[in-house]
């Protein structure tokens, strides 16, 4: 347990930062060059460290699995990026987004870190306007900001609907600025299939290059490691069909905790599947909860009418019902929650009976047809597009999906994991969120680890180790590249002779995850999803399908994969759930539950953050890392 | 309610790799359910020909809600498929008959190298950003963000320019292949803003020479790269391109 | 500064290139038209040859602009034939399907598309017409006088040409190219020089309809005229 050192600095919350930047060691600007870094990811976090090393002098790395770096999954994000600019005048502070996201993550995050994250909030939007992303305007010229996700305060900065859209292609434009000075070379089409250690020290990664098979070598005297979540463990998500945890997972077998994988976030207004053969979801803004009312049939007999052919009298606004004083804005997780056991009751409507209505009937007749149009027009339009229905004549259908994973390697304040040398930012690490994300808050940790973190703990962890160059001609290179190359010859082999497709494994490793590991858990169905995990991953070894060769383009063995590194991945985040028994932001257990249904946190048992180590025989061990509060009180939320 | 079912007849580019002679295979895909995607589609095809030993039919995707570009292909002649403002990966089965037949080609131009049947190259794409499509900041202290006045009206714009997701359908749909929308969106948005002015000179002029220099074709103002372009983008911005050239032209520095 | 050769050459300096020069020709083919509509006198061709006589009045100077005029076709032809080759290059493989317009907002047409076919076509027309008008002009018209003094008798040139069924079909028929050619040149010259306002573009593109339609049917109309009514 030694190992977990947060390495938090002393002192005032205020000044832990600054202190710590003050007392880093810099790395010479002429010596910068001859340093390397390698950058695996390019959304948020990875393009805006690559971008920023590059600019300080460092020879970066930078690796994609897409065509292209621009298309990474943050490009997807919707809503907005929260920052303490207080233009509004409402009365924000770095205190109160500090408080919120603490809160927000349900007492499960590091104050300092999140104080961090807070600070340096403002910063990334000077910086994005500085790079001519395109945020919403006042008529004036001043930045426009909404209230999002319930917050008190209206901090949001947004650029339409694809605010993650413009702020990453602010960091791509960046990085690729340094593709042009020669400071960043960028390698698309690159999955990091391994991490070299050499004595204990990441000193480079294995890809294979997407387009020709070919394993490929590089060597670095720091990773950063800024590789998304791990949603797509649930199969259906909002995450990018090509999402994965594979870099992530393969940094844990090589000793890097993996920190509170059970910290799954479900958006409650997705659009639902509409049959089997679906492999992606797509999410709606929750704004739409402002206005539309939630329901189901009272009566099982009425889910498959029309619903205007149900009365007033046979509907159950259930969320409005259930807890009055906050009726449909209710949290994420409680909305996601009251959906699944609605339609765990069989009073799910749609093709499927996984989906309960958003109706929007009431806040057109009065508001008036324009209103919500204005408000919500490019949602209709877009839900009208999937499923051919029109909102504005038939109630929406939604149902949760997972949307985002607030686990993640354990990583310290600097952002480093238990293996010197690998650093981990954005979605991949487990810092700022705790339990719970709050909305917008996505976008300004992947940025603000990337550009303000980064780049500074990387110089002073370089000049502090004095790390040397290694060569990847070094027998650390030789054996991890085998140990990859076996692991896809294997997989090669079985796929020949195999009967079941990467995908049809994979759709039931997501309908396990979502009835036992999803929104509501219990430890008997943990046992019970670990179980059949384990007997799913036997499945793979044995009996899988995978078309094609190793030595080209082939997107099934990428998948295999993937879906291997997950059919792992899945039984620790069961392991986890169940090792926790308490009930927090995304992670509720039914044993653990006020008399009222809400959420029951065990602060004097629970208060740490669960750091797994790889062990190879199936029995991860913890170490905990207690989570010690001393600037706010540790409260319980209440939506009655 | 019983659930209407499909049937599509395809013919698919197969192409091994990028060196490899292509040609048209035919595929039935039957029992489809009309709300598919068109991936969706080919996902089911697909899952299909590996059951049945045979290599499934690559093709780019990522994101499946039309933002990431990764996707797209042409469908009977029309990049992304016959919907307007809608990339593939949001383009319905529904819009299509029972029983048609549908011809998938991948993007084809000399810039855009095919690597397996529908999975083309677009790394020129990133090569013209690199050669201007940024404001030259660093990461650091910089004013606080209201210190720049930017009206809703031009900021708009600006925004309409900076919707491109880069998939590379106006190349696909031109006939002649040029980029010129995808460049010019780039340039105007960042012509536009105070934040771009500075180095607009320079960028307009790495940025059309780098086009040049990938192979794109020359801008005919046939428009059709506006109508495939899954954001709409208007050729408007090529017209500003022109401007932002002739401008750079005619500059003293 | 952009070096003014690789300006001209580039995607957007090369079509400021085919812009201008292709002002200049439709310029001068608005006042081509104007004096040739003399041929539309019922007089026997005398407004006619006193028009043409006008330009002996010029002197030496018509050869000077004659050669100017020939450089912007020159030019015109040669930017545009190298433009075109770069663009068959930009897609060495095409489609099975070719392009299949999705409307809206392009233009994708018949005369878009083909600018190339159209101009090469007007290019051999060129040759011809020069040849058949003016160098013949000079060597094989007779002479007829005017105003006391001998000017050649382009009307009868023209006259015989006019009565000759080929000659009629092979102005009318390279007139159509040249309908085709301005259908979308004109508007196509506002765009490529980036004088283009998005309200505007819709107008404008009608209007080169318009230009297209006067200066085609302006033009087609001698032929016709002179075979069926003179």
């Amino acid at each position: 347990m030694t190992k977990l050192d947060a390495r938090m600095p002393d002192g005032p919350l205020q000044q832990k930062w600054e202190q710590r930047l003050e007392e880093m060691k810099l790395v010479a600007p002429n010596n910068k060059k001859k340093h390397d870094v390698i950058v695996v990811g390019t959304g948020l976090a990875g393009a805006s460290a690559a971008a920023t090393m590059g600019e300080l002098g460092y020879s970066v790395k930078a690796f994609c699995i897409q065509d292209s770096p621009r298309r990474a999954h943050s490009i997807a994000a919707q809503g907005g990026i929260n920052a303490t600019k207080n233009y509004p005048n409402d009365g924000d502070s770095i205190w109160r987004l500090f408080y919120d996201t603490i809160k927000g993550g349900d007492f499960r995050s590091r104050e300092g870190n999140v104080y961090r994250l807070a600070q340096v909030s403002n910063h990334i939007i000077d910086q994005a306007v500085a790079q001519g992303v395109p945020f919403a305007r006042e008529y004036g010229g001043d930045l426009a900001n909404r209230s999002f996700g319930g917050a008190q305060v209206s901090r949001t900065f947004y650029a339409r609907g694809q605010t993650g859209q413009q702020l990453l292609l602010g960091a791509f434009q960046a990085m690729m600025r340094q593709v042009d000075r020669g400071k960043v070379k960028m390698y698309p089409r690159r999955e990091m299939l391994d991490l070299v250690l050499v004595d204990g020290v990441a000193r480079g990664i294995i890809t294979r290059n997407l387009v020709t098979g070919e394993m490929e070598r590089h060597a670095a005297d720091a990773v950063v490691l800024c590789t998304g979540g791990y949603g797509r463990t649930y199969f259906l998500s909002t995450n990018a069909f090509n999402s994965n945890a594979t870099a992530a997972w393969r940094c844990h077998k090589r000793g890097a905790y993996f920190a509170n994988p059970c910290y799954v976030q479900i958006h409650p207004t997705c659009i639902p599947q509409s049959g089997d053969y679906q492999s992606k979801l797509t999410l709606m803004s929750e704004s739409l909860r402002n206005d539309g009312r939630v329901w189901v049939p009272k009566d099982e007999a009425d889910v498959d009418k029309p619903p205007h052919q149900i009365p007033e009298s046979e509907r159950d606004y259930y969320l409005e019902r259930k807890y009055p004083a906050f009726g449909n804005l209710v949290p994420r997780d409680v909305a996601s929650r009251n959906a699944k056991y609605m339609c765990d009751k069989g009073l799910g409507v749609g093709a499927t009976g996984r989906a309960v209505y958003l109706d929007f009937r009431d806040a057109i007749e009065e508001q008036g047809r324009d209103v919500i149009e204005d408000k919500y027009g490019n949602l209709f339009h877009m839900y009208h597009k999937i499923t051919d229905e029109d909102p504005y004549e038939v109630p929406m259908r939604i149902y949760p999906a997972v949307h985002y994973t607030m686990g993640g390697l354990w990583v310290d304040y600097e952002l480093m994991s238990t293996i010197p040398g690998l650093f981990v930012a954005g979605e991949a690490n487990f810092s700022d969120h705790g339990a719970n994300r709050l909305g917008a808050s996505a976008l300004m940790q992947g940025l603000a680890d990337g550009y303000f973190v980064i780049p500074f703990t990387v110089g002073n962890f370089i000049a502090e180790y004095d790390v040397q160059k290694v060569s990847t001609d070094h027998k650390a290179f030789d054996a991890t590249e085998d140990d990859v190359q076996d692991q896809i010859e294997r997989m090669m082999s079985i796929g020949k002779e195999g009967s079941r497709t990467v995908i049809e494994i994979y759709r039931d490793l997501g309908k396990i995850m979502y009835d036992q590991v999803g929104m509501s858990r219990t430890k008997e169905g943990l046992e019970q999803a670990r179980e059949e995990i384990v007997g799913l991953r036997e499945e793979f070894w044995n009996d899988v399908k995978i078309p094609g060769r190793a030595d080209g383009y082939n997107k099934m063995l990428e998948l295999a994969g993937r879906l291997a590194d997950f059919l792992e991945l899945s039984e620790l985040m069961a392991i986890d759930a169940s090792e926790r028994d308490e009930s927090c932001g995304g992670h509720f257990r039914e044993e653990y539950q006020t008399d009222e249904g809400e959420a029951l946190r065990r602060d004097d048992e629970f208060c740490y953050v669960a750091a797994w180590e790889y062990d190879e025989d199936g029995d991860p061990k913890m170490h905990k890392e207690e989570l010690e509060f001393e600037n706010v009180e540790l409260s319980t939320r209440s939506y009655k | 309610m019983a659930q209407q079912t499909m049937t599509v007849h395809l013919k698919v580019w197969r192409q091994s790799g990028s060196d490899s002679q292509g040609r048209f295979e035919q595929y039935t895909a039957e029992d489809l359910n009309p709300h598919m995607s068109f991936l969706e589609m080919l996902d089911v095809v697909n899952e299909d020909l590996i059951h049945a030993g045979e290599d499934p039919i690559a093709f780019d995707s990522d994101c499946r809600e039309g933002i990431c570009g990764t996707c797209g292909f042409v469908i009977n002649g029309q990049a992304h498929g016959s919907e307007r403002g809608t990339t593939v990966c949001q383009l319905h089965m529904r819009s299509f008959n029972d029983g048609d037949t549908i011809v998938i080609e991948p993007w084809r131009a000399r810039s855009f190298p095919v690597i397996k049947d529908l999975v083309v190259d677009r790394d020129a794409f990133d090569r013209i950003i690199s050669a201007g499509g940024y404001v030259s900041v660093g990461t650091g202290p910089k004013p606080d963000a209201n210190s720049i006045k930017i009206g809703k009206d031009v900021s708009d714009k600006a925004f309409d320019s900076a919707a491109c997701i880069g998939c590379g359908a106006c190349v696909a749909a031109c006939p002649n292949a040029s980029a010129s929308l995808f460049t010019g969106a780039k340039i105007t948005q960042l012509a536009l803003l105070p934040q771009g002015k500075p180095e607009r000179t320079r960028r307009v002029q790495r940025m059309v020479h780098q086009m040049e220099d990938e192979g794109f074709g020359n801008c005919s103002n046939i428009g059709e790269c506006e109508a495939v372009c899954p954001k709409e983008i208007s050729i408007d911005n090529i017209a500003k391109m022109k401007r932002e050239y002739l401008r750079a032209m005619l500059s003293d520095t | 500064m952009i070096p003014l050769k690789r300006a001209l050459s580039s995607p957007v300096g090369r079509k400021f290139v085919m812009s201008i020069s292709g002002i200049a020709l439709v310029l001068f083919v608005i006042v081509h038209l104007l004096g040739n509509l003399t041929l539309y006198v019922p007089d026997g061709g005398e407004t006619f040859n006193r028009y043409a006589a006008g330009f002996d009045a010029i002197g030496p100077a018509l050869y000077v602009i004659e050669l100017g005029l020939l450089a912007v076709i020159v030019i015109h032809i040669g930017w545009g034939i190298t433009t075109a080759l770069k663009n068959r290059k930009a897609r060495p493989d095409d489609y099975a399907v070719s392009v299949n317009s999705k409307g809206g907002p392009s233009n994708l047409s018949l005369a878009s598309k083909n600018m190339i076919v159209t101009g090469v076509a007007l290019g051999i027309f060129l040759v011809v017409h020069i040849w058949h008008f003016r160098i013949r002009k000079i060597y094989v018209a007779d002479n007829t006088e005017i105003d006391g003094q001998q000017h050649a008798d382009l009307y009868a040139l023209v006259h015989t040409a006019f009565s000759d069924p080929f000659w009629v079909a092979f102005y009318v028929g390279a007139m159509v190219f040249f309908g085709f050619h301005l259908r979308h040149g004109f508007w196509s010259t506002l765009q490529s020089l980036g004088a283009m306002k998005p309200e505007w573009s819709k107008g404008i593109y009608a209007l080169g309809f318009l230009v297209a339609v006067v200066l085609t049917v302006g033009f087609m109309g001698i032929p016709l005229y002179i075979y069926f009514l003179a």
